[in-house]
């Protein structure tokens, strides 16, 4: 019997297996941005700290490194590997199609955080206990350390939408796959924004600044650092935009609301007033409000963005051939990767999947609903919550209905033959496509299956002797 | 549906693998051997300065001091060198890790949870002890409380590599008679034998690493000074060697030994017998060395060798892994389908080797001779050289990653 590598399902019926993975994400997008941005930023700093003779910037070096100490490098380093761990319960074959093509790309990244990990400390505890040039040297290595981290992940984080060149398909290789067109633009609006975190979350620690006069000068510095990066950032979204390819603009026009793109511009207008606020009033600004600021970011412009990346990939997760439920969609030649749906067409995936148990393989009318939960399981449920509560429950979706004839040909109308947008084709046979109406049926009303059990059972019974009689 | 090489073989990821698989083993079991020993050290320094939080005795105390800090930044490294094994694992034995995090989802969750807190409580303690030698311990049970936790991410992360061993077990944890847990709530297999002999190598570890640190600062400018508590050092370090080694001679022999009876033919006798054999090496040597630990070669050499010995175990605990799977259930991880990316894998060992050699060399050289420099330190002008390539060879990596790029996007 031929396999297909599906591995068993985890699911979480309170907020949903993505969101989990997305608030992780967007913690460590913050806490990981910021500290790339920082370290350039110190970099800068500590070259005009010593080419001035400015010893107070190094002091604030010493107080952001403090900082990020804890916020980038205990939250930011864990939940990066964090991200790891959460999309391999929540995508187990999303993550891994992603190892697989990338590992030594992220095995480079490693190199360069271990470099960035040892450098931060050194940074901070070496201010004053080692000559001006080595501590120098010692800044523009983690500064650039921790920039060619971001490079790395950038290539693979673009793969994830699109794989750079449309060559990879036919030809693979890593090349193919990591650079192309949104790899630059995404590179550049996250350079932008990384700048834009440091300057708000650098307020928190310069909003503490005691002496006046080098408060002022330090959170202007930041605000212009600020200023200039969020309308950076802003005139590179549109260009991020136009790289993606037409079918995410479809989706993107289809699935995400009107005010989006708006509400952005809109977050975006309100870090420049922020911004343009501690220019004019550095006195004001306090460790709280830099605080409340990071967390606006994290809240409406870190979190929205990021659900956005994830949605206009559907109904792919992975280089646009692993689906959003694992199933491998497409012929990737170059890589050798075959589709399963051609197998899942002819045999369905009660016969093919490693991790159904033995007694849902064959559907009945005593088990319909239970062989339909576990396909729901595995075909629905890293999008569509079982329950009524978490990530768009499936049940809201057919206004319960309880025909389960109506449910079964729309399933194998449009599901089936891959006719919905942001869906998956989930192939089913004509007896899982029963089964899955039966469960979805009973969602609405759960006498369904019991009634359904009972009325072929006694249909069977029905024709048990009439078959005898032949 | 029993889980079977077939299904194993159909759980392999559709790519395949960029290099030969040998390479992802070794850099797993190379890379798995330096997370553990900064995870032993963690722990360790965390205990010492517990032990010596509590303590009244003026060298106990000065002792926490320099281990809370050693603990603080030992977690850091843990974290940063732990990536890399659990890369390299997800890459040749992804069947497993990911059916067994699977499993256990909301532990794998939790384990994030959990470490965030438990570092932070270092934090908490740190900030609230900066002259824990010399004042008051204040919120001695922050640390406690954040060792404890650290414990619980480490079995957390023991349990999960455990569950990797047993695929005939897979469709009972998921599916116990017949009907699906997707919850993901279970811990579902442990070994507290093994578990807990990993754990006590924290104390030949950091008997090893005070040795080191005797030696550190007995180089220093004000060492004559520290002559009673460097003494003091030596004989705790000798000490805590011997018991550490010992009893974790006897977790491993016990480990060992009450392996489930379908797992029992899979142990590596020679593998195993060297590994134990090093571990008990390490364990007398400090006390069979005596004074002859304060000259340079043997005051960081038992340190260097005491991680071979670290290397040794994880070799012999790989074996044991790859008997089972591949002898047991006849998944074979060479046979993965390769895939050959010459140039990704030329470009990570460029980067590792170059890269990060001549720049973690510029970085520890620094931070070594500063620390033993009273004053402004000044490094030679060799170190600055080594300073000046790492920022070119960094320049250079960038230049060319965008090179590359822009030659490809312009195709």
């Amino acid at each position: 019997m031929e396999l297909i590598g599906l591995y068993p399902t985890w699911f979480e019926p309170m907020v949903g297996s993505g969101w989990i993975v997305g608030i992780i994400a967007t913690i460590h997008v913050l806490a990981s941005h910021t500290s790339v941005g920082a370290a350039i930023f110190f970099a800068a700093l500590a070259t005009i700290a010593y080419r001035r003779n400015q010893p107070e910037l190094l002091d604030f070096i010493k107080r952001y490194g403090l900082f990020l100490l804890i916020f980038s490098y205990v939250i930011g380093s864990i939940t990066g590997p964090g991200i790891w761990f959460s999309t391999t319960v929540a995508s187990p074959r999303g993550i891994s199609a992603l190892i697989h093509s990338f590992v030594w790309k992220w095995a480079a990244e490693w190199v360069f955080f271990v470099i960035e990990v040892v450098g931060v400390y050194l940074i901070v505890y070496l201010v004053g206990r080692v000559d001006q040039r080595t501590h120098l040297r010692i800044t523009i290595i983690f500064g650039l350390a921790a920039y060619a981290t971001m490079l790395v992940i950038i290539g693979i984080l673009s793969f994830m939408m699109w794989p750079g060149k449309e060559a990879w398909f036919e030809q693979g290789g890593y090349l193919y796959g990591f650079y192309g067109a949104n790899t630059f633009a995404q590179l550049a609006m996250r350079t932008a924004f990384m700048f834009t975190m440091t300057a708000v979350v650098g307020g928190i620690v310069a909003g503490s600044i005691q002496d006046p006069a080098f408060k002022r000068d330090m959170v202007r510095r930041l605000a212009w650092l600020g200023i200039v990066s969020s309308i950076a950032g802003a005139a590179i979204l549109f260009w991020y935009v136009n790289t993606l390819p037409e079918y995410a603009h479809l989706v993107m026009e289809n699935r995400l609301p009107e005010y989006f793109l708006p509400a952005m511009l809109g977050v975006l207008g309100g870090i420049l007033v922020y911004f343009l606020f501690t220019l004019a009033m550095p006195r004001r600004l306090v460790p709280a409000l830099a605080g409340v600021m990071a967390l606006a970011i994290l809240v409406f412009g870190l979190w929205p963005g990021e659900v956005a990346r994830e949605s206009i990939r559907k109904p792919y997760v992975a280089g646009q051939y692993v689906y959003s439920n694992q199933v491998i969609a497409r012929d990737v030649p170059g890589m050798g990767i075959s589709s399963e749906i051609p197998l899942l067409e002819e045999q369905g995936f009660l016969k093919t999947h490693v991790f159904i148990p033995d007694e849902l393989r064959e559907v009945t009318p005593a088990n319909a609903e239970r062989v339909g939960h576990a396909l729901a399981l595995v075909a629905c449920s890293n999008c569509h919550s079982l329950t009524h509560t978490g990530m768009r429950p499936l049940a809201h979706y057919f206004g319960g209905n309880t025909d389960i004839d109506d449910i079964k040909v729309y399933l194998q109308g449009a599901l089936a033959t891959g006719n919905t947008l942001y869906m998956p084709k989930i192939p089913l046979t004509d007896a899982e496509a029963e089964a899955l109406a039966v469960y979805l049926a009973n969602l609405a009303d759960p006498r369904v299956a019991e009634r359904y059990a009972a009325r072929h059972q006694g249909l069977a019974a029905a024709d048990a002797p009439h078959s005898h009689l032949e | 549906m029993t889980v079977d090489a077939l299904t194993l073989n159909a759980l392999k990821d559709v790519a395949g693998v960029p290099s030969h698989p040998l390479i992802f083993l070794i850099l797993g079991v190379v890379t798995f051997t330096l997370h553990m020993v900064s995870v032993q050290v963690m722990l360790g320094a965390a205990g010492l300065t517990i032990w010596g939080a509590f303590s009244r005795d003026r060298h106990w105390r000065r002792l926490a001091q320099s281990m809370l800090l050693t603990a603080k930044i030992a977690v850091s490294i843990a974290i940063v060198l732990g990536v890399a094994p659990l890369l390299f694992v997800q890459v040749i034995y992804d069947p497993f890790w990911y059916v067994s995090n699977v499993l256990s989802a909301w532990w794998v969750i939790g384990f994030i949870v959990i470490l965030i807190f438990g570092y932070l409580l270092i934090y908490v303690f740190y900030g609230l002890n900066h002259h824990l030698a010399t004042e008051k311990t204040r919120c001695p049970g922050s640390m406690i409380l954040s060792l404890l936790l650290l414990l619980v991410v480490g079995f957390i992360m023991h349990v999960l590599v455990q569950q990797m061993l047993s695929p005939d077990l897979w469709m009972s944890w998921y599916a116990p008679a017949g009907a699906i847990d997707a919850s993901g709530t279970g811990l579902h297999d442990y070994d507290l034998f093994r578990f807990a002999f990993f754990v006590s190598l924290s104390t030949l570890v950091i008997g090893a690493w005070l040795i080191a640190y005797r030696r550190y600062v007995g180089q220093r400018a004000d060492a004559r000074e520290l002559a009673g508590y460097l003494d003091w050092v030596r004989t705790l370090a000798v000490r805590l060697s011997l018991i550490g080694g010992l009893v974790s001679l006897l977790l491993g022999l016990a480990w060992l030994m009450t392996l489930p009876e379908r797992h029992a033919a899979a142990i590596p006798v020679v593998l195993s017998l060297i590994a134990m054999t090093a571990i008990l090496i390490m364990a007398i040597a400090p006390s069979l060395l005596g004074k002859r630990l304060e000259s340079a070669a043997l005051g960081y050499g038992v340190m260097g060798l005491t991680t071979l010995a670290i290397l040794l175990t994880a070799v012999a605990r790989e074996a044991l892994r790859w008997n089972i799977l591949q002898g047991i259930f006849g998944y074979a991880p060479l046979d993965y389908r390769i895939n050959m990316d010459w140039y990704s894998t030329g470009l990570f060992f460029a980067t590792f080797l170059i890269v990060g050699g001549l720049t973690l060399g510029y970085y520890l050289g620094v931070a070594w001779k500063s620390g033993q420099s009273a004053g402004v330190y000044t490094p030679s002008p060799a170190l600055d050289r080594l300073g000046t390539l790492s920022i070119s060879v960094l320049v250079l990596w960038i230049i060319h990653f965008f090179a590359v790029g822009f030659w490809i996007w312009m195709q």
